[in-house]
């Protein structure tokens, strides 16, 4: 299961037992941290925790902060600074070295559009979302919290903007769109500052596994701990069985043309070809060459195997082009060393998160500069006249 | 009906702002928790009170609000700066560098740290009131722990070159005290721009509460707590804290912010034009005219007038001779005596220094009083 649906479970169950819960997100971050902004954490009123804003160093004191602000009934934005820690008092026993700022909301389960409520919206849609974060630097200022939701046809979802802002707001998360990164404003109105986080909500990612051999169980398997959808689909139902898989799993028989019909792709499905039947692989191919979306498709095999598909392919008189053949990744799986059917699910899960986070696959010890990417992490300043 | 004189003493310490003043009463009654009680809510409203406060003073040197640590005030955190760098190098380095015209504060704790074996320099001044660097620098050894030079001086408001004293530090690796109580609050302090280890500074200086100060700490590590007792401020100053006193402080840090630029531009015209009157009288001295100094600080020699009569024919107002802290016996300023003026002279100087509250009319009348005094005392003289 993912952070984000475990949180939602057990906001529901805090809900349904009428438990006062704190949404506690992390909206900044500068420097470095364990969890970047955009980490979440819910804790209710008896100290239950979900989900995680650290590596367990600032939960401590998050835990009493939340306390407090769900005492007041009031948003509370805390500043957890790490940042040239030489004695270790917080943060400092995972080296992490930055300035997080942290917001707790109070939630009101009677009201629909409440953080949570948007969060489970956002969670929901098969359209990529924003979801809008307002606080304040300056503490005793009002943090007016997680608001909004925007979606990709910049509908605004929640709370009603302040018209000001509107325009500006929209045009960012236009670009954060287009970025697809999240990305952090400070917007000066008249006298008032406001803060805001954008985040691009991603879509969970849905691995279509094509071929429903004990192989592709293990795989199913390995890729639900990470929270992924899983699809499994077969033209055998002796394979393609609900029995074989666990419930989550969408379970499909189909005939290989058809497989696409079923399925509704964006661009964080990925598919891998393990039918272990040439022909079965060979015309699902075919058929996902036409999705653009799709940013990733692993066949497992030789790479004869693969040679051998471009060349009927290449008779039929289908050529790739150069976007279809990077992200055609045969044979799949990163270089592990792997032989058994979990160490090749290893392989391929690494590969495929790997190429949709759009990272190298490497070593990080090879790696130059932070581990994160830091895009977009300033507050852009903009005045709005 | 007796009139209370025109205070003229804000260096000595100032009146608590009335908008400091509101946000500290709900402190002493029912949010009077402990910030350090972890289970409870009184405990967690004194803590955010606390945040807050801090970062309202980190806010107005331009530091972190983790650097800040609370004291009981400037006294207290210049012992911890001087005692707690001692004490945490003893045995490695034991030579502080500071100077003649530094407040009894760093002079007394100096005293102390020679008996336990440090050496100290104390650098003079020159009759401008300011430091030759060349010297600071040809002092420092490789035993060389620490500088303390005051960013403006009580008695004078004459400002030593913190700046350039920051860049020898630097250079020569040695750590950088400076006891910036008379300047924080008053002209900007912008501790980013320098190149200072530790800095003390006080609430009741710049219209806050009396019994709260804090100490300014860049690496913590370099300092040895002095007082021990429940791991308070990170460890490095236990005890309870004072959360009235440090909301107060808080509060009156963020109003200095607010109306530094307004006070600093007014006062400077009052001081000059104080000045002015003064010197009209003729025989009169401004100690330190030469030199950068604050804008509400003024201090005063007049010749031909008996020293031990002047303080007393200025009824009217409220001023200091010599340095305030050590009045009770009766010396002429250390601070003037170091920039060379004749024991007569340093006892026949005052120290005026002007505040937010200082009016125009105040501040004509307190010449008018001046002149008065000083006219008949020399008059007596002949």
């Amino acid at each position: 299961m993912r952070e984000i649906d475990v949180i939602i479970d057990s906001y529901e169950t805090a809900k349904s037992a009428d438990v006062p819960c704190v949404l506690a997100t992390v909206v900044h971050v500068e420097g470095s941290s364990y969890r970047r902004a955009g980490a979440r954490m819910l804790i209710d009123e008896n100290g239950l925790m979900t989900g995680a804003i650290s590596g367990g160093c600032l939960e401590g004191d998050a835990l009493r902060k939340a306390l407090h602000a769900l005492h007041k009934s009031k948003n509370k934005l805390v500043t957890y600074d790490t940042s040239d820690e030489e004695d270790a008092v917080i943060g400092a026993q995972l080296g992490c070295n930055g300035v997080i700022q942290v917001l707790f909301e109070p939630i009101d389960f009677k009201y629909e559009e409440n953080p949570i409520e948007l969060l489970k919206q956002a969670n929901r849609e098969k359209k990529l979302m924003i979801i809008g974060t307002f606080f304040h630097l300056e503490k005793s200022k009002d943090q007016i919290g997680t608001t909004f939701l925007i979606d990709e046809d910049l509908q605004i979802h929640g709370k009603e903007l302040e018209p000001k802002l509107n325009n500006q707001l929209t045009a960012d998360c236009k670009s954060a769109f287009e970025d697809n990164a999240s990305l952090f404003r400070e917007y000066a109105v008249d006298q008032e500052r406001h803060y805001v986080f954008l985040e691009v909500f991603s879509r969970p990612t849905m691995l279509v596994l094509v071929g429903a051999g004990n192989d592709a169980q293990m795989l199913a398997q390995m890729a639900e701990v990470l929270g992924w959808d899983i699809v499994v689909t077969d033209g055998r139902p002796t394979h393609a069985s609900s029995d074989r898989f666990a419930s989550s799993c969408q379970v499909v028989v189909a005939k290989p043309e058809e497989v696409l019909h079923q399925i509704e792709v964006t661009n964080r499905t990925a598919f891998v070809l393990m039918t272990h039947n040439y022909a079965y692989d060979l015309s699902v191919l075919k058929a996902l060459l036409n999705k653009s979306e799709i940013p990733y498709i692993g066949i497992l095999g030789p790479k004869k195997k693969y040679q051998r598909m471009l060349d009927d392919l290449a008779n039929e008189g289908i050529e790739l082009n150069e976007d279809q053949l990077a992200k055609i990744h045969a044979p799949v799986g990163l270089e592990i060393g792997a032989e058994t059917p979990a160490e090749i699910g290893l392989s391929i899960l690494s590969e495929i998160q790997s190429v949709l986070a759009g990272t190298k696959g490497g070593k990080l010890k090879e790696k130059e500069g932070p581990i994160h990417l830091k895009k977009n992490n300033e507050f852009k300043r903009i005045i709005i006249e | 009906m007796s009139h209370q004189p025109i205070y003229l003493d804000y260096n000595s310490t100032t009146p608590v702002d009335e908008r400091v003043l509101e946000v500290m009463f709900p402190f002493f009654k029912e949010k009077f928790g402990n910030a350090s009680s972890v289970y409870h809510t009184f405990g967690w409203d004194a803590e955010e009170a606390v945040d807050r406060a801090r970062d309202q003073v980190a806010n107005v040197i331009g530091a972190k609000s983790k650097e800040v640590i609370f004291t009981s005030g400037a006294t207290e955190a210049i012992n911890l700066a001087l005692q707690g760098t001692f004490e945490a190098n003893k045995g490695d380095k034991n030579h502080i560098i500071t100077c003649e015209t530094e407040h009894k504060a760093v002079l007394d704790t100096c005293d102390q740290l020679e008996k336990r074996g440090a050496k100290i320099t104390y650098l003079r001044v020159n009759t401008d009131g300011i430091i030759d660097i060349d010297e600071f620098r040809a002092c420092i050894t490789n035993k060389t722990l620490l500088a303390s030079f005051m960013y403006a001086n009580n008695e004078t408001g004459i400002m030593q070159p913190i700046q350039k004293i920051g860049e020898v530090c630097e250079e020569k690796g040695i750590l950088f005290f400076s006891d910036a109580t008379q300047a924080v609050g008053k002209i900007p302090c912008n501790l980013n721009e320098l190149n200072t280890d530790m800095v003390a500074f006080s609430s009741h200086k710049m219209y806050g509460p009396k019994g709260v100060g804090a100490l300014y700490i860049r690496r913590p590590s370099s300092i040895q707590p002095q007082i021990f007792g429940g791991g308070h401020e990170k460890g490095m100053r236990s005890g309870t804290l004072n959360v009235p006193g440090i909301v107060g402080f808080g509060q009156a840090c963020e109003l200095a912010c607010e109306l530094m630029e307004k006070d600093r531009e007014r006062l400077q015209s009052l001081r000059d034009w104080l000045e002015k009157e003064l010197l009209q009288l003729g025989s009169v001295n401004i100690n330190g005219a030469k030199s950068e100094r604050l804008p509400h600080v003024s201090n005063v020699s007049f010749e031909d007038v008996e020293g031990s009569k002047l303080i007393r024919a200025l009824k009217g107002i409220a001023v200091s001779q010599g340095s305030a802290c050590n009045s009770s016996v009766i010396e002429p300023s250390h601070v003037l005596k170091a920039m060379g003026l004749s024991h007569q002279l340093a006892y026949s100087s005052i120290r005026i220094s002007l505040g937010r509250f200082t009016s125009e009319v105040e501040a004509r009348k307190a010449v008018q009083i001046i002149r008065g005094a000083v006219e008949q005392l020399r008059m007596q003289l002949q």
